[in-house]
């Protein structure tokens, strides 16, 4: 006998909430409002803010911080932590320069075998971090030091020094420089191609992220990873290519740093990585994991480009640097949360 | 399988490919024999064992000459020497006071926190080990115990940079201290400062070269009244040539230390002089002394500190010490 | 809802099928051995219900089947060829469907994302294939309606409904992608007795439907009202297992509250 079941509810009573109330709720919205509060208190206080220069300038520094935050944010939107985002740049650079130079071979080979090595580290990263279930801030931590110090040994064992030897003669120096670290002028403004790079790849994110299968998976994981696994989301795939995610435009923020400054330190890239998820979190994305926005990321890292520079357009006494940041950096998030608090008491009522 | 075999064929093409394509490109290192500093006695064979203990942080280029120097050193003389260092004054205390304990025959040691070091100075004289100060301290080496000194004064660097800035016209210099709280780094620029009152000190994270030249390059357009800028490494040297093109700026450029492409800046003129404070020679002097005081019962200095620096390399003299950087030597 | 299952049933089941065959299928967590010796079969167009107490076995029985965990021994077969899922992805491509007792859903994203969770549509095959959201926002809404959940804005996160608005959602998604079997544990543990009585119209309706249905409750009365084959578990073994024709209410509900050590336990009590 079949079995009927009451008719469905009249479609008649939709409700779409107003505009506003959605537009508020949008994450990135308060970093925007922070953005914008930011950039008006440095054009008021600071004359030399205001010239175009400036401006690209801010651009250049917020692109080459916000290149890895856009994989460092989508990886935080997906659960996990990197801590070795910032030391994977230079190993990228100092990889390539070494061996292209200790073999004197093409740099285009070096540039890709050094992607290939960044890769299987964001693997490694992934893969330990999926199977023994050990927290990523903790494995990525490892990976911080182990890199930090191979870094440093092995530049210091193929070079005698702690730098990496000049590569501006080795085949393929000029045109890696056209790819990595390209610009030009229009008048007295020199736009960096790294800027371009930054905006492809963050449009790239967002679409990723809010219009594709792949997003769905990497909101899904990082808000309740059992719930995703149990409805046949692929949950060890989706973590581990996040991680390489990161490793890649690691890579690629470390072939910029070759190819524009052709000599690395070894020490460099140390203490990026928190710049990263600041920025990150700064543009609205949780801590917790599963929410969060690749354009409010994008966002974070030109707040933190502005405040940066902003303090020395300012003339503010330099030794003050770290503790003007932090503040203004405490400040963005708190507007971001009152902006977003707003939202969701508005929708109460 | 199919698949699995596919894509490994693919996987062999490729790095056929790859093999072919990587002519053998030049520009790299010069495929030489042999290239570690030669020379010296076999080491160890004078039966001295020397602790050489500073309060590096691992991957410093200044550093990394002190060492070559004291290396090349204990080849020349025979001696062991074991190195150690920590940028933490209590841990450099103990490396120290370890020092003492596995009874070496002498320590150089650098003194750059006095009050933290004393104790474990005072526990290797009373045991009768000869102690050696470099690189920092010389104000306070005598009353610490140490023998010798050997090393630059930074303030004196810093005043006699100043000094020629001076001299070529200069009011306002930037000067770019790339670590923070540095004793050495603040008592260069308040040389500086103190030849040149209008000098204004900076910071920039002397990890990130990017972030170095953008700071920099901000600083230059927010005040286009610098008309010089001393920078305290050669790394960040190399970074500030950058931001001057950048900014468009004309101000003359002045280092600390060197190294390979610093000196080429100079030979090229876009970096004016560099105040090398010889690491190499702190090194080199501080495992020597030892050495001889040891077989020898000498002391160097007439009771004075010894300086190894400010020694001034510009276009004049340039091209004799060009090669030397190569060496990582200088 | 009828017409959701009809539409999304696979048209090829016949009745009395068997869609999965356990045999002898048993579990252990290291050193806990968590089901043992479980016979069990799941026809189409049929209700076997999965009844015991807490710490039985059942929640681990439903893993086995959804894919979650694989089994330690026996053999599981589904659609006569022995299988072991290595995860739920492939109890789904087998058209089995789950609604869990803790629900399944990601709490900060919204209803429709929930619902397509694992099964998007997508408008290619290609790695960044745009999702198709204004379909996929209007299957949703209008599934949910079916089941008389109104949702103000099916862009809120899922985890401001109520918690029987999310069972709900669970449910009209195992419906909605289960083509032959529907598994649903506990369904009508946060819900009312109105609500209670919606679900297991659909489980009976999805039984006429055709597909194979495996219902998991506490209460025996619900179980009877539509299971045609009654399993019940007792630390990790099966106690009880007999067709509808085999067993009564009465028989059911004792054995579900003790059988034997109930009647032991009314004597010690000593009341009349």
């Amino acid at each position: 006998m079949t079995q009927t079941v009451d008719a469905p509810a009249p479609v008649a009573g939709r409700v779409r909430p107003p505009l506003a109330n959605r537009v508020l709720a949008r994450p990135e919205i308060g970093a925007l409002v922070a953005a914008i509060i930011i950039f008006i208190f440095f054009l008021v206080l600071a004359p030399s803010f205001r010239s175009a220069e400036s401006f690209f300038t801010v651009l250049y520094q917020s692109s080459v911080i916000g290149i890895v935050a856009v994989g460092v944010g989508l990886l935080m939107i997906g659960g996990e932590f990197d801590l070795s985002a910032g030391v994977i740049v230079y190993t990228a650079g100092l990889a390539n320069a070494m061996f292209c130079w200790y073999f004197g071979i093409n740099l285009w080979i070096g540039a890709l075998l050094s992607l290939a090595f960044c890769l299987l580290i964001g693997f490694l990263n992934g893969f330990l971090v999926m199977r023994t279930g050990i927290p990523s801030f903790l494995i990525t931590l490892g990976t911080f030091f182990v890199l930090q110090g191979a870094n440093l040994g092995v530049t210091k064992l193929v070079t005698k020094t702690v730098s990496s030897p000049d590569i501006s003669q080795i085949a393929g120096y000029d045109s890696l420089g056209k790819v990595f670290s390209s610009s030009f002028k229009i008048g007295p403004v020199t736009i960096w191609g790294s800027v371009i790079w930054w905006i492809l790849f963050v449009a790239l994110a967002a679409w990723t992220l809010q219009r594709t299968r792949v997003g769905n998976w990497i909101f899904a994981v990082g808000g309740n990873p059992d719930s995703a696994r149990a409805v046949g989301v692929p949950v060890v795939r989706t973590k581990i290519g996040l991680f390489m995610v990161v490793s890649f435009l690691g890579w690629f923020v470390g072939m910029h740093q070759l190819y524009r400054f052709n000599t690395l330190q070894a020490g460099g890239g140390v203490g990026n990585e928190f710049l990263y998820i600041i920025a990150a979190v700064v543009g609205g994305t949780l801590l917790t994991g599963g929410y969060g926005n690749a354009i409010g990321v994008a966002i974070g890292a030109f707040i933190f480009g502005m405040t940066s520079l902003g303090i020395i357009y300012a003339g503010w006494d330099p030794n003050w640097f770290k503790a003007f940041l932090g503040v203004m950096l405490l400040l963005a998030v708190l507007v971001n949360l009152y902006v977003k608090r707003m939202s969701t008491m508005r929708r109460a009522d | 399988m199919n698949a699995g075999s596919r894509t490994f064929r693919i996987a062999a093409a490729l790095s056929v490919v790859a093999l072919a394509a990587s002519a053998c490109s030049g520009g790299g290192r010069e495929k030489t024999t042999d290239d570690t500093g030669g020379g010296g006695n076999a080491a160890g064979s004078s039966g001295y064992t020397i602790a050489f203990i500073t309060h590096e942080t691992p991957g410093d280029t200044f550093w990394d000459k002190v060492k070559n120097g004291a290396q090349q050193a204990a080849k020349d003389t025979g001696v062991t020497l074991k190195y150690s260092n920590d940028p933490e004054a209590p841990k450099q205390a103990a490396l120290i006071q370890s020092a003492v304990d596995s009874k070496v025959n002498g320590i150089a040691t650098t003194l750059v926190t006095p009050d933290a070091l004393a104790s474990s100075v005072k526990a290797a004289t009373d045991a009768g080990i000869p102690v050696v100060g470099f690189n920092s301290g010389i104000d306070q080496y005598q009353k610490l115990g140490a023998l010798m000194y050997f090393g630059s004064d930074e303030t004196l660097a810093g005043t006699t940079a100043g000094k020629r800035l001076a001299e070529q016209g200069a009011k306002h210099p930037l000067c770019v201290i790339q670590q923070t709280g540095s004793v050495a780094l603040e008592a260069r620029c308040a040389g500086v400062k103190s030849s040149v009152p209008g000098t204004e000190n900076i910071q920039v994270n002397g990890a990130d070269d990017a972030a170095v030249t953008t700071t920099l390059q901000a600083k230059l357009a927010q005040d286009k009244s610098i008309d010089a800028i001393v920078t305290l490494g050669a790394p960040q040297a190399v970074d500030a040539i950058k931001a001057k093109d950048q900014s468009g700026s004309q101000a003359k450029l002045v280092t600390f230390d060197l190294n390979q492409e610093a000196a080429q800046d100079i030979k090229d003129g876009k970096i004016m002089f560099s105040i090398d404070q010889q690491p190499y020679v702190q090194g080199y002097m501080a495992v020597t002394s030892l050495y001889l005081n040891l077989k020898n019962g000498n002391d160097i200095g007439g009771g004075k500190a010894v300086l190894t620096g400010p020694s001034f390399v510009d276009s004049t003299n340039i091209d004799k010490i060009l090669p030397f950087t190569k060496n990582n030597t200088r | 809802m009828t017409d959701t299952l009809a539409e999304h049933a696979d048209s090829h089941l016949q009745k009395g099928e068997p869609l999965i065959e356990m045999a002898d299928v048993g579990k252990s967590y290291g050193a806990i051995r968590a089901l043992r010796g479980i016979n069990l079969l799941v026809n189409a167009g049929e209700v076997t219900c999965v009844l015991g107490d807490n710490g039985a076995g059942k929640s681990t029985l439903i893993k086995i089947m959804s894919g979650l965990h694989p089994h330690n021994e026996g053999v599981v077969k589904v659609d006569g060829s022995p299988v072991t899922f290595g995860s739920p992805r492939e109890a789904l491509g087998h058209g089995i469907a789950t609604v869990y007792q803790d629900l399944a859903v990601v709490g900060l994203m919204e209803v429709w994302r929930n619902f397509f969770l694992g099964s998007e549509l997508t408008a290619g095959k290609y790695p960044l294939a745009g999702l198709k959201v204004k379909e996929m926002r209007e299957i949703a809404d209008t599934e949910l309606r079916k089941m008389g959940i109104v949702v103000k804005d099916i862009n809120q996160p899922i985890g401001t409904l109520s918690g029987g608005q999310r069972q709900c959602v669970a449910i009209a998604r195992a419906v909605y992608f289960g083509a032959r079997v529907l598994i649903l544990d506990e369904p009508t543990a946060a819900l009312g007795v109105k609500q209670s009585g919606v679900v297991l119209k659909y489980v009976a309706a999805a039984r006429d439907a055709g597909l194979g249905v495996v219902f998991i409750t506490h209460n025996p009365h619900h179980a009877y009202m539509v299971g045609d084959h009654f399993v019940i578990l007792k630390l990790g073994r099966t106690a009880l297992d007999k067709t509808r024709n085999e067993v009564g209410l009465d028989e059911l509900t004792t054995q579900m509250a003790g059988g034997d050590e109930l009647t032991e336990l009314s004597h010690e009590l000593g009341r009349q």
